[in-house]
């Protein structure tokens, strides 16, 4: 019994130590993303200019994992100031109470596209799902809309589609049915997963950025759903791959602070200059992600800005995120009966 | 060997009661692994079993939800079909290879040996991937087998049950050669022989007194197997098509996705319940186990 009184001793004692090391430090502020070419770039574009600027450290942290986010923010031990996650994710945290409310006189709402920003989160940057297609796959004619994905006659082969129940493959199902663009949400989930049945059998799920280009690039799958930066990095290394930009469905991810981050302010700071109009727009320019600030599109590389999705928003589709985070988890369910059925 | 016999027969001639206090004479001597199991693994799953009627109100909602969705019960189906699959499977194919190990000269046995092990040295995500390029449509296998004629289409072997369980059969040998071997590296070769000399046919030596002598290792690698299957995650979500999702893959899209521990727990309480029950039946066959001894002796 003294051995494990001892234990816990010894173990609280090590919290206490590690909290007050925490506080001596105070000018530094944890940033946690995916990893890989983007959290670099991420580092490059936004963390090292701003200590440079501000003298607070940048300590890069990863990947970001919801479960352990909430765990923190529940146990009240929180270690990450900021953390790049999905936009739906982002809102679904905040109703949860999992986030500080941002201060918006230290970031500048007003010149933040209004359909990246929340009063818990600032985009980090927005992306798309576009048609992506392998021409040594398919027949002469070039497919250019989502309708193409589920005409399996004209264009053989298998189809990628993003493996996880979130915004995405069930309003692209919808417009390859005719659903109008303004007219998604609700989402109809008996005619999105309908249409999702009649190919079904020729659909290879994607779980991760590397796993789709490797499907399209090898000519695994013939076309399928891909992030626009993915596509266009496989066009850069010279694969033969096609693109269709029609109604390309818009995704973005959020910067959000957790509930009870130990260097709010610093974080605030941190927030103001990677959603800044110099901070996003070198992020796009390393990345081939679209920056969220209105101020950034003037300053994208000549080279690169007709393959951001800033260049097809005539065609674009906002997904829905706050649809999502309110609906997500009942999706969930009826797209898992759906895929095991 | 005359000792050990020695042993034996001093055990069985001695009271009942001598035998039961010397079952427990090294009790204390497990004190610090149950203290450290108590710490650091039942109480933080006693922790997690909670979750699942506490959390979002406590009561049985989160069970109620698993079962109103059909999802479930053929997530939990598959789950239980791979594990048994690819547990039948490995103990066919890890059989005869235990079997060479034993039987070839030892320096080569070894070395055989040392090439299963291998394997395990390498990391999962890299030997996983390998399968990826080796069984894909465009993958080496089939273009092999496109080049020679012998197919026209490309085999379907990835994405699909196939792909889950010739990849975790393929990582699950070395847990059932390990332990064949080791029984079969023990066997007294003359009882064979004592088998053949009584006028056994080689069939029956093997299924009636070669088998029957392995099965202490045939068990213990084939729970292993089949426990380990039960919870592997990254082989199945890379090699598999969501159609076969696997239990852990629903545990982490509750976990990760939605935030919903409550459900994630009370999946993650059916599949411990049913694994205990499955391990409990196990015992009740395995002859040398403490369950059993009660009846089958």
């Amino acid at each position: 019994m003294v051995f494990r009184k001892r234990i816990v001793a010894a173990f609280c004692a090590s919290l206490i130590g590690s909290a007050a090391a925490a506080s001596a430090a105070a000018d530094t502020v944890n940033f946690v993303s995916w990893g890989g070419t983007t959290q670099d770039a991420q580092t490059q574009a936004w963390a090292d200019p701003f200590s440079a600027e501000t003298g607070v450290t940048v300590v890069q942290d990863g990947p970001t994992d919801y479960g352990k986010l909430k765990a923190m923010v529940e146990s009240g031990n929180v270690q990450w100031d900021v953390v790049d996650v999905e936009a739906d994710f982002a809102m679904r945290a905040a109703n949860e109470g999992l986030l500080e409310p941002l201060d918006f006189s230290v970031i500048q709402r007003d010149r933040i596209d209004p359909r990246f920003v929340s009063d818990h989160g600032v985009g980090s940057f927005y992306f798309s799902f576009v048609l992506g297609y392998n021409p040594s796959r398919i027949g002469a004619s070039k497919p250019d809309s989502w309708s193409a994905l589920f005409d399996t006659k004209t264009y053989p082969g298998k189809r990628a589609l993003y493996k996880w129940p979130s915004p995405g493959v069930i309003e692209l199902a919808l417009l390859a049915d005719g659903v109008a663009e303004d007219k998604l949400y609700p989402l109809d989930l008996d005619r999105a997963f309908k249409k999702l049945d009649a190919i079904k059998k020729d659909i290879v799920w994607w779980g991760g950025g590397a796993q789709s280009q490797q499907l399209l690039a090898s000519g695994e799958v013939s076309m399928g759903q891909f992030w626009n930066g993915r596509i266009h990095a496989l066009q850069q290394e010279g694969a033969p791959v096609g693109v269709s930009w029609k109604q390309n469905l818009v995704m973005a991810d959020f910067l959000v602070i957790p509930k009870g981050a130990p260097n709010k302010a610093a974080a605030m700071k941190f927030l103001a200059n990677a959603s800044g109009a110099k901070g996003q727009a070198e992020f796009a320019n390393l990345t081939a992600y679209a920056p969220v600030n209105l101020d950034s599109v003037q300053s994208l590389d000549a080279d690169l800005a007709p393959n951001l999705p800033t260049a097809h928003e005539a065609d674009q589709v906002t997904l829905d995120f706050a649809y999502w985070a309110k609906h997500g988890g009942e999706i969930a369910g009826r797209w898992n009966e759906w895929l095991v059925k | 060997m005359t000792a050990l016999r020695t042993t034996l027969v001093d055990t069985a001639t001695s009271g009942k009661a001598r035998l039961a206090s010397d079952r427990w004479r090294g009790a204390p001597y497990l004190l610090p692994a149950l203290i450290f199991l108590g710490l650091f693994f039942l109480a933080p799953l006693i922790g997690l079993l909670l979750r699942g009627i506490l959390e979002p109100t406590p009561g049985l909602s989160n069970y109620a939800q698993l079962f109103a969705n059909s999802a479930y019960s053929k997530v939990l189906f598959n789950t239980f079909a791979v594990a048994g699959l690819v547990t039948l499977i490995s103990l066919l194919l890890a059989f005869p290879l235990a079997w060479a190990i034993t039987l070839v000269p030892r320096g080569w046995g070894r070395a055989l040996l040392g090439i299963v092990l291998l394997s395990m040295w390498t990391s999962l995500l890299a030997r996983t991937y390998s399968w990826l390029v080796l069984l894909q449509a465009s993958g080496v296998i089939n273009k092999v087998l496109m080049a020679f004629g012998v197919i026209d289409q490309p085999l379907e072997m990835v994405h699909n049950l196939t792909g889950v369980v010739i990849g975790m059969t393929y990582i699950m040998i070395p847990f059932i050669v390990l332990p064949l071997q080791a029984t079969m590296s023990a066997i007294d070769p003359m009882v064979l022989q004592a088998g053949s000399i009584c006028g056994a046919s080689p069939w029956r030596n093997f299924f009636r007194v070669f088998i029957p002598l392995c099965r202490p290792g045939i068990f213990s690698g084939a729970l292993m197997v089949f426990v380990m299957s039960l919870g592997y995650y990254v082989t199945p979500a890379l090699l598999g098509g969501a159609q076969n999702m696997m239990l852990p893959e629903f545990i982490v899209q509750q976990v990760q996705s939605f935030l919903n521990w409550g459900v994630a727990s009370a999946a993650a309480a059916l599949l411990i319940v049913i694994t205990l029950a499955l391990f409990y039946v196990y015992l009740k066959l395995q002859p040398e186990s403490p369950a059993a001894s009660a009846t089958a002796r």
